[in-house]
């Protein structure tokens, strides 16, 4: 919030400052700074500042609605601050580093957080996770750092799949595969048909083919590999990762061809006109598709390549960590602790129109039939993985952008894509 | 001949400003659109809905109005005081034998080539050194700041071509150096005051890099940071900030047809030399 502090020393320090004492510009600075000062914060018992990055309408809503009833319990009170997402991805490394940062912030669980834990950036909230003993195991770890201690409050996570429309599925007279193998033969079945059977979107949102390589690579060479990888301590040149390429080779033809063109909101478009098959895309998908389609969808599972390699799928958690120099500790954690707990996760889900799961595993999910089937596949899996950059970093993002689309273009020059791979990789890990 | 060559230059216009509307139609069209249309028919396509509801969304859900005063509280004090401090620069530079005056020109000009990005950095850790990180002051200081160089420049241009004897004859009816510039001068440059007030208007309303730069609280956000709030993390309503574009277009669109006439000639009269 601000820090306008309307005090007389304050306030000629300011008209100083800006040089702006000439030309009696002083009538319009004084009407400036009425309004210029908002709530202050900033002291030990000040407002809660949160700084979000859910600016959809929906989930902002929901994320006010949250606050409100945080503040009408009357054991603090907090203030949100929704940011456009990418301003807020822009600014994040900003926010953290003044000197008078905002408290808590919405972000994402694993190795981005535990980039900033490293930095000493970071609020210890083990405090809080005194509270949330019956959450899952994978969670936890996700949430701790380095240094043993969590610096991370989850607040609920979704899932990757393909999604198709039942309805399309029911008129092609297809079925859902379970196997690579069957998952070719449905491509060629739909191909037969004259649809394009994968639907992707590359144009604006290069991004979205690292699920295609996320999942083979998990698929294939298992999670902890795929983890490593993306950690810096495995090749991208190395053979096991080639075997993840051989293997997207077989379904490439079978690729829309007119989807490096569009981002994946038009992706989703196609998919619910059935210019496309299916589209393996994360449930936030949802979000663009029309009301009366959301009946209508259904996904699979990522088909099982390798039955030996324990099954992992792709669960990216979202949440909440807070800045080690907040002058309000005790009420950043009372509101942590309120937004994990089961009333507030349920009343979040409820607001929001997205597909997601409430990481405290006390509140109940949405019970429509497509969030319980999803939920069922994260539970069944072995292991969970975030996404390519949750997992790695926003730097080394870029790098698999250039090699997939490279690949998508010309999969015959792989071997040469790989080093270079591994050539931008390393710089980037070199920081 | 001749009609054909009318004809031709009709036909060509005609088609030339077409193109250049055809953007602003789309958006006006896409505002009137609903959302579950264009999700099902894609943002190119011809519309299929009406309605006027995504303004509503844009100005009550997406929090214009707040946005709109912030960004008039920005802009008013920063044309007006860029322009009143390059007034003043450009009269001294351009009427007194000031020692170094051509150096200082251009050292105020080159200032304004350096690319804006390369300063992000050190303008945001400035402004919170000085405290004035989150606050609109901290913009208005930036705009004034960057505008001030290429104002003076151009008022320098046309103070200069003023006649001298008009200054010499104020001076002999008595005039002090503050009653001619404010007496004399002032009233002299009004159209390019007015032209550059226009354009300066238009630039510090739609700038969005340095309000994202030194402000971090929504409610103190001007219009296009908060445009840009109105897309989603994944997915935006595109027709609803089609509407809030819309409106937030107003203010400069209004503040261009007044000062319209003053415009051309103010930029032709500083121009031509």
């Amino acid at each position: 919030m601000s820090d306008f502090d309307p005090g007389r020393r304050r306030f000629l320090g300011h008209l100083g400052l800006a040089g702006l004492g000439a030309l009696g510009a002083s009538s319009f600075l004084s009407a400036c700074a009425s309004s210029a000062s908002g709530p202050t914060t900033g002291n030990g018992s000040g407002a809660v500042t949160i700084q979000s990055n859910l600016s959809s309408p929906q989930a902002k809503a929901a994320m006010e609605k949250l606050i409100a009833n945080f503040n009408a319990q009357g054991k603090g009170t907090a203030s949100l601050n929704t940011i456009a997402s990418e301003t807020f991805r822009t600014q994040l490394p900003t926010y953290l580093t003044s000197a008078n940062p905002p408290d808590l912030y919405t972000w994402y669980a694993g190795s981005v957080a535990n980039d900033y834990a490293s930095r000493n950036l970071l609020l210890d909230v083990s405090d809080v996770w005194k509270s949330l003993g019956d959450y899952p195991q994978s969670l936890r770890t996700l949430s701790t750092d380095a240094s043993g201690k969590q610096i991370f409050v989850p607040m609920n996570n979704y899932w990757w799949g393909f999604f198709y429309r039942k309805s399309n599925f029911a008129k092609w007279g297809v079925q859902e595969p379970k196997t690579w193998t069957e998952f070719l033969a449905l491509c060629e079945t739909l191909k037969g048909k004259g649809v394009p059977p994968i639907g992707i979107g590359l144009g604006d949102t290069p991004w979205v083919a690292s699920a295609w390589f996320d999942y083979l690579n998990i698929r294939i060479n298992g999670a902890p590999f795929h983890r490593e990888l993306l950690a810096g301590k495995q090749r991208f040149d190395d053979p096991k990762v080639k075997a993840v390429f051989t293997r997207w080779r077989e379904a490439l033809p079978y690729f829309d061809p007119k989807g490096k063109a569009y981002p994946f909101q038009e992706a989703t478009t196609a998919l619910l006109a059935g210019k496309t098959g299916m589209f393996l895309i994360g449930t936030f998908f949802a979000d663009a598709a029309p009301k009366d389609a959301l009946g209508d969808l259904d996904f699979f599972r990522f088909p099982i390549i390798d039955p030996a390699v324990p099954l992992a799928e792709e669960a990216p958690t979202d949440g909440f960590f807070a800045s080690a120099k907040t002058a309000n500790p005790t009420g950043t954690r009372a509101l942590l602790t309120y937004l994990s707990g089961v009333e507030a996760q349920e009343a979040y889900v409820k607001a929001s129109s997205g597909i997601v799961l409430p990481a405290n595993p006390k509140a109940k999910a949405s019970d429509s039939p497509l969030v319980v089937k999803g939920k069922a596949m994260l539970d069944e899996a072995k292991e969970l993985t975030q996404f390519f950059n949750r997992d790695s970093s926003d730097a080394l993002q870029p790098t698999a952008d250039t090699a997939l689309t490279k690949f998508i273009d010309k999969p015959d020059q792989i071997d040469a894509i790989l080093r270079e791979w591994q050539t931008s990789a390393e710089k980037v890990f070199k920081g | 001949m001749n009609k054909l060559r009318t004809g031709a230059f009709h036909t060509g216009m005609i088609l030339l400003s077409l193109l250049w509307l055809g953007p602003v139609i789309w958006v006006v069209v896409m505002s009137t659109r609903s959302f579950d249309d264009i999700a099902a028919h894609g943002v190119g396509s011809l519309p299929r809905s009406f309605t006027l509801d995504t303004y509503r969304q844009a100005w009550t859900d997406g929090g214009e109005l707040r946005a709109l005063i912030n960004s008039m509280l920005v802009t008013v004090p920063s044309v007006a005081l860029s322009l009143g401090l390059a007034a003043v620069a450009a009269f001294a530079l351009s009427r007194f034998r000031i020692p170094g005056r051509r150096t200082i020109l251009l050292l105020m000009l080159a200032g304004n080539l350096l690319p804006p990005q390369i300063l992000l950095i050190p303008v945001a850790k400035f402004s919170e050194l000085t405290g004035l990180y989150d606050t609109l002051w901290a913009l208005i200081a930036v705009q004034v700041g960057f505008g001030l160089g290429f104002y003076t420049f151009v008022l320098h241009g046309f103070m200069r071509d003023l006649p001298g004897e008009i200054q010499e004859a104020a001076t002999i009816d008595g005039a002090g150096v503050g009653q001619i510039f404010t007496r004399v001068m002032l009233p002299l440059t009004r159209p390019a005051l007015a032209a550059l007030g226009a354009l300066s208007f238009t630039w510090i309303f739609n700038d969005l890099l340095w309000a994202i730069t030194v402000l971090r609280t929504d409610d103190n956000m001007p219009v296009t940071p908060a445009l840009l709030g109105l897309q989603g993390q994944f997915v935006s309503s595109w027709n609803v900030i089609a509407a809030g574009t819309v409106i937030a277009a107003v203010p400069t669109v209004a503040v261009f047809l007044r000062f319209q006439r003053h415009f051309v000639s103010g930029l032709a009269l500083g121009a031509v030399k």
